[in-house]
């Protein structure tokens, strides 16, 4: 498999599915007597995107090229185990941002960071992660004036911030 | 002009403005020095920061961090043989010799005079190019502005770099399509949204831009594991040696300097062309030019050969900035990524920017040259310490670097979709990186979808819809005609190179 074909598969699916649903824009009543409506421009990227893709993927199978191969052996040095674990981290820190407030969420997203990269030292990961956030925090709220929220379970639990 | 410059001066070296370039070029060198994170990544880091400052100053921070970067860029290549930039590659072929050597001082202080002098000169043009051309450009209509937002994407698909064309190519319209999402200002109906309110508005430029550079980036070095080699490790604890160069040697640079500072003037000017092409030319001029002797030391610590590179993408720099000012429109990644930073501050630019913001216009063009003279005195006798900083466990700076990739974003909107949104981008753009598809094609084609779409919706009511506009006019034909010769150069490329080969194979 060479990386041309895989990409161009992804694209070929991306650009059929936004050409599909460029059918589903909608046109004003007086758009239609427009030379160009809110569909026009995407209808075309659609096509053309399928286009290219299929170009692309057509020369995959018959330009050879060595530099394309997909490197299936490098590919397994590659750690994604960690990859995934610092996706789910992100996300955790999308939710807890408001729920936790952003010194707590990022205390703990910073904490699981360099526990996920294997930093040992107890002292860096307390320091970094607790200095980084209040700092952090207080440049942000006291120099900047940046309103923010205490967090929603602090809502809950002595009320809201007036 | 000569009022509008004097306002731009006074602007510029305001305290507060100067302390500005200061901050940029000293955030940019540091960002900048860490491999992988280039000029895009440290000016998606640091506009949010911007968002509070008036327009100038942000501009006048974006544009030290801009240098920064490319100088951070060129000390991590000299140092440790790792460009944090594809534009500082070119200077790791004889710095870095030069480094193990015991000269990394000498190389260090050689990138520095050259991209001093690279800078001044193209600072030079930039100050009679950009007004020229701003007034050329005020005869410019939709279906010029159209052939050349078209020029443009060609330009970056061609210049990608052999083999690339086509996935520089899909890439670009990878980021057309993304900026389809949300409503359209024309006629607002809502596209692509699929009943989401927090897609109305469409995807941030700084979202898509922090995802699939900095963002991405991270996630990667979190994936390859890679650490820092005991040969690194031990070239930043070595001494730099003297940053001080011999008459003999400033005699033998000089003229590399000038002429190299003017091809990557011209270059940087190309749409796509940018840093990297014009360091890669000036590399392959200076050896062509180079006697027997001296052609010998190419690769191997010659001055010339790290001359040459440095002053020609610090050049090319500048001149990228005369298309964005005076036409609007980004001839890189980097420019296509400021370009997003001026749009969110209320600032459309293009020929009028010239006459209505003559204050940001000409202090922009000014703080890139404090920006050279900070890099110089400043930079350059502290970095053997901010090297030092180089040597931060990765453990602990990816981190820090997501954190401030996404927290720059969530800032901005406080909306907890965006930082969800940035999670799947980045991993696709991580996918991507993996099967070698260039992003930057994709975040130029995401700044420029909106206007292109505007312009040719525009030209096309003007012509009736009929498709007329496209060789009516003589600048549209031209413009296209251009695209049509780019769009044929890697065929072309690829022919003479073909021809060198069988030539040198007989």
């Amino acid at each position: 498999m060479t990386k041309n074909r895989i990409g161009s598969l992804f694209f070929l699916i991306f650009s059929a599915t936004y050409f599909y649903y460029s059918f589903d824009i909608r046109i004003m009543q007086v758009g239609y007597i427009e030379v160009m409506t809110a569909r026009t421009f995407p209808y075309y990227l659609g096509v053309l995107g399928i286009s290219v893709s299929i170009l692309m993927l057509i020369l995959s199978f018959v330009k050879f090229d060595v530099d394309d191969i997909f490197d299936f052996e490098k590919f397994k040095t590659f750690d994604f185990k960690k990859g995934l674990y610092f996706v789910l981290a992100m996300l955790f820190y999308g939710y807890t941002i408001r729920t936790l407030g952003f010194i707590i969420a990022t205390i703990i997203f910073l904490i699981i960071g360099f526990k996920i990269l294997e930093e040992r030292n107890l002292k860096i990961i307390i320091f970094t992660s607790f200095g980084v956030s209040i700092v952090f925090w207080l440049l942000l709220t006291q120099v900047l004036g940046v309103y923010m929220a205490q967090g929603m379970i602090f809502d809950q639990l002595i009320g809201v911030q007036k | 002009m000569m009022e509008g410059i004097l306002e731009g001066v006074s602007t510029a070296l305001s305290t507060y403005n100067i302390m500005m370039v200061a901050i940029g070029c000293f955030a940019g060198t540091f960002i900048g020095m860490l491999p992988g994170l280039g000029p895009i990544s440290a000016i998606a880091l640091m506009i949010p920061i911007t968002y509070g400052m008036d327009p100038a100053s942000g501009l006048i921070l974006i544009a030290g961090v801009y240098y920064g970067a490319i100088f951070g860029g060129s000390t991590s290549s000299i140092l440790i043989n790792a460009p944090g930039v594809a534009g500082t590659v070119a200077t790791s072929f004889d710095g870095y010799p030069m480094a193990k050597q015991g000269h990394a001082g000498k190389a260090l202080a050689i990138a520095a005079y050259s991209s001093f002098t690279g800078g001044t000169i193209a600072a030079v043009f930039l100050l009679f190019a950009a007004p020229a051309l701003a007034k050329v450009s005020l005869s410019f209509q939709s279906s010029d502005y159209f052939a050349l937002m078209v020029l443009g994407l060609t330009a970056v698909a061609a210049f990608a770099g052999k083999g690339k064309f086509l996935k520089a190519a899909i890439m670009t319209l990878f980021g057309l399509m993304l900026a389809t999402v949300g409503t359209d200002g024309d006629t607002g109906v809502s596209r692509y949204t699929f009943g989401n309110m927090d897609l109305i508005d469409g995807i941030s430029f700084l979202l898509l831009a922090m995802a699939s550079f900095a963002l991405s980036e991270a996630l990667m070095s979190v994936i390859e594991n890679k650490k820092m080699s005991k040969e690194e490790e031990k070239a930043l604890k070595t001494n730099i040696g003297s940053l001080k160069l011999t008459k003999a040697e400033v005699k033998e640079m000089a003229p590399v300097v000038g002429r190299s500072s003017v091809l990557g003037f011209f270059v940087g000017v190309l749409p796509g062309a940018g840093s990297t092409i014009a360091s890669f030319l000036a590399y392959g001029m200076e050896r062509s030019l180079a006697s027997a002797k001296d052609k010998l030391k190419f690769g191997k610590g010659s001055i010339k050969g790290l001359a040459a590179p440095e002053s020609a993408n610090n050049a090319a720099c500048s001149g990228s900035f005369v298309p964005l000012l005076t036409l609007g429109i980004p001839g890189s990644g980097t420019t296509a990524v400021i370009l997003g930073a001026l749009l969110s501050y209320g600032i459309q630019p293009g020929p009028t920017l010239y006459t209505d913001e003559p204050a940001l216009f000409w202090s922009v063009i000014v703080s890139m040259y404090i920006g050279n003279i900070v890099l110089l005195v400043l930079n350059l006798p502290l970095i053997p310490y901010i090297a030092k900083l180089l040597a931060m466990p990765k453990q602990i700076l990816t981190p820090l670097v997501i954190f401030f990739s996404l927290v720059g974003v969530y800032l901005i909107t406080f909306n907890t979709f965006d930082i969800y949104m940035m999670v799947i981008f980045s991993v696709v753009a991580v996918m991507l990186r993996l099967i070698d598809y260039p992003m930057a094609p994709m975040i130029l084609g995401f700044i420029l979808g909106k206007m292109m779409e505007n312009n040719l919706r525009r030209a096309l009511t003007i012509s009736d819809g009929s498709l007329n506009f496209l060789w009516e006019r003589p600048i549209t034909a031209t413009i296209l005609a251009l695209t049509i010769i780019m769009l044929l150069f890697p065929l072309i490329s690829q022919y003479f190179s073909a021809k060198i080969v069988a030539e040198e194979d007989r």
